[in-house]
């Protein structure tokens, strides 16, 4: 009995946690190349979960496809909110900058949201919820099949791009030294565009498949956004590999500590484990060099 | 980022500083006629906010534009000073001033506290470790529900007692008027203080900090230990606008201090113009009156507020405070034409 909760917990936390692993892909992503933050990510998080929400009843269209909305409309809010925020605040090198402008496009966006969709939360379903698998005791539902398989599929893709394609390899060639990147021909400007793309892209696409566990209010992202900061920084910033382990490991602290404590504690406890992280080592689960400008 | 501003203030000519008593005279004479001046309850509620939130702006600016340690979490030490003056009044039965004192201690040991940690960080780090600790007090504030009675929130706190001395007594804190002349009395001798550190030779040694930590120290200043003295300082200003509001209010729910309390503050710093102390200051009236002003447009005045937050950065990341010297050199040289 205690092992298949142990098990059953498992997976839910896996579920969830890949979710996460996908929105704090995308902050680690930007901060990778711009070694900055952008605060509206988790609004791109909840415009993409709204996206798949009207597409399924406006449109009447499937889950699947909605979730492909979802990550053009995360695309798009990526490539403005670079051209709009940080390209031009680029220039001014003050790193504090870009992060605040973003908290005030954040709060702009879930205030306008707000006032379109209203504060009454939206019920989320997908028919892919009630339909359950059981083994050996244990159930999962085809929504955490699809979940699972979509994110591991993209983080695959995203690691194969990064690894292997001549855009992956500029792309991590400008997060490591952006002027000596530049000097091989390189144009940064055009992979920190293709970066909050992707970034954001991840984000609605995380949005969509979140939507169904969350409480779908405009500002149902931030609960994300802010485990994600977490996991950003338990994962070491700007480092992939430790994000994902880190997101997992988020994950399943969140359902154990549902399961075992109680639920109003898990900010606390993944909160603690930032603040030990930061206190033995703050440069993550899985550290990369990096140069300091001193 | 460059202040002129600062380099301008190590040699005053005596003008200058006469032009600043005369400030102080007039912010003192204005702390005294609004309340006469707006004298419905609406308004005078309005003001006492307002003198709160210059408090929030003045301790948070310390921090950020002093310092520049990017603290997303000044609403956890708010909180703190809310949360620690009341319950010692409630549970214990404390006299106010004491809980009041703890209060604003607690929260600056907290700042302190935190601050520690994030010396050895950079930046970015900062700001996600002070945004967890936001998140991580209010949801102990939530939760903790033996201690706090959790979001149900606790009632009918008093004001401060009436200030007697001699037997007469000279102020009853129920009346909004004298608990105006109260928090704003206070928040400007803070600011007086304030004033007179940043110009002494730590203001000096702060900026040095702010402006290249590495050249600093090679000078023989202690960066960590002075970022951690001025995020308590910081945190402790906070922890007495909490103190304040408890007893202002009258109510305390843990969502008065959610993460985005801090924004507003975030905001009200860098409208009016962080590593001024007096743009905060104008900041945060602004701030705190403009969505009393927009009421009428309902949940698009949160837009006005974000929007407001993005385009002063993207557009005048100097602030109030930036705008007031572009227009005061205009002034003195005249515009093109005269």
């Amino acid at each position: 009995m205690t092992t298949t909760i142990v098990l059953q917990q498992a997976i839910n936390g896996v579920v969830l946690g890949s979710l996460y692993v996908l929105v704090a892909l995308g902050l680690t992503l930007i901060y990778g190349v711009l070694v900055q933050i952008n605060f509206a990510h988790a609004d791109f998080v909840t415009l993409g979960a709204f996206a798949a929400y009207f597409f399924m009843h406006l449109v009447g269209a499937g889950y699947i496809i909605s979730i492909g909305v979802a990550f053009l409309v995360g695309a798009v809010l990526g490539w403005l909110i670079n051209a709009a925020i940080f390209t031009p605040l680029r220039r001014k090198g003050n790193e504090l900058l870009p992060l605040i402008a973003t908290i005030g496009v954040s709060v702009m966006m879930q205030n306008l949201m707000l006032a379109w969709f209203g504060p009454i939360p939206y019920a989320f379903e997908t028919p892919y919820s009630s339909q359950v698998i059981r083994f050996a005791g244990i159930y999962v539902s085809w929504q955490n099949v699809i979940i699972i398989a979509v994110s591991s599929v993209t983080i695959a893709l995203l690691y194969a791009f990064m690894k292997f394609t001549f855009l992956g390899k500029a792309l991590r060639a400008v997060s490591q030294d952006r002027e000596t990147a530049g000097l091989m021909g390189i144009n940064p400007n055009q992979l920190i565009m293709l970066t909050f793309v992707i970034a954001s892209a991840l984000a609605g696409m995380a949005g969509a498949m979140l939507a169904p566990v969350l409480v779908l209010t405009p500002f149902a992202g931030t609960s994300v956004i802010v485990k994600a900061f977490a996991i950003v920084i338990i994962g070491g910033f700007g480092n992939v590999e430790g994000t994902i382990l880190a997101g997992l490991i988020v994950g399943l602290i969140e359902s154990y500590t549902t399961q075992y404590l109680d639920p109003g504690l898990i900010d606390i406890v993944v909160f603690a484990l930032l603040l030990v992280m930061l206190a033995i080592k703050p440069t993550g689960l899985i550290s990369e060099r990096r140069e300091e400008n001193v | 980022m460059s202040d002129p501003a600062i380099s301008h203030d190590l040699a005053v000519p005596r003008t200058a500083l006469r032009a600043r008593r005369m400030g102080f005279l007039l912010a003192a004479l204005a702390i005294i006629a609004l309340p006469l001046i707006f004298n419905d309850t609406y308004w005078r509620t309005n003001l006492t906010i307002c003198a709160i939130n210059v408090l929030l702006a003045l301790g948070l600016d310390f921090i950020l534009g002093y310092t520049g340690q990017l603290n997303l979490g000044h609403s956890a030490f708010y909180g703190l000073g809310a949360y620690v003056s009341t319950l010692l009044i409630v549970k214990l039965g404390v006299p106010f001033w004491v809980a009041f004192v703890a209060g604003v201690a607690f929260s600056g040991l907290a700042g302190m506290f935190l601050s520690l940690f994030a010396v050895r960080l950079r930046g970015h780090y900062l700001a996600i470790a002070s945004l967890g600790f936001a998140v991580i007090i209010y949801q102990i504030l939530l939760n903790w529900i033996s201690l706090t009675q959790g979001p149900l929130g606790i009632y009918g706190i008093s004001p401060p007692p009436a200030l007697i001395i001699a037997g007469i007594q000279l102020a009853d804190f129920r009346n909004l008027t004298a608990f105006f002349y109260l928090v704003s009395g206070f928040t400007f001798l803070v600011y007086l203080l304030l004033n007179q550190l940043v110009r002494s030779p730590v203001g000096e040694t702060l900026t040095a900090i702010r402006e290249d930590e590495v050249s600093a120290a090679s000078l023989g200043i202690n960066g960590a230990a002075w970022k951690v003295f001025a995020f308590g300082i910081g945190a402790a200003v906070g922890g007495a606008a909490g103190c304040f509001y408890g007893s202002f209010v009258g109510t305390l729910v843990p969502d008065a201090f959610f993460v985005t309390e801090a924004f507003n503050i975030l905001a009200m710093v860098i409208v009016g113009g962080m590593g001024t102390l007096i743009g905060p200051v104008f900041g945060a009236i602004l701030l705190t009156l403009l969505p009393e002003v927009l009421r009428g447009i309902g949940d698009l005045r949160l837009v006005v507020y974000g929007a407001a937050l993005t385009f002063v950065v993207l557009f005048m990341p100097g602030g109030l405070a930036q705008a007031a010297r572009i227009v005061q050199e205009k002034l003195r040289f005249g515009g093109p034409g005269s």
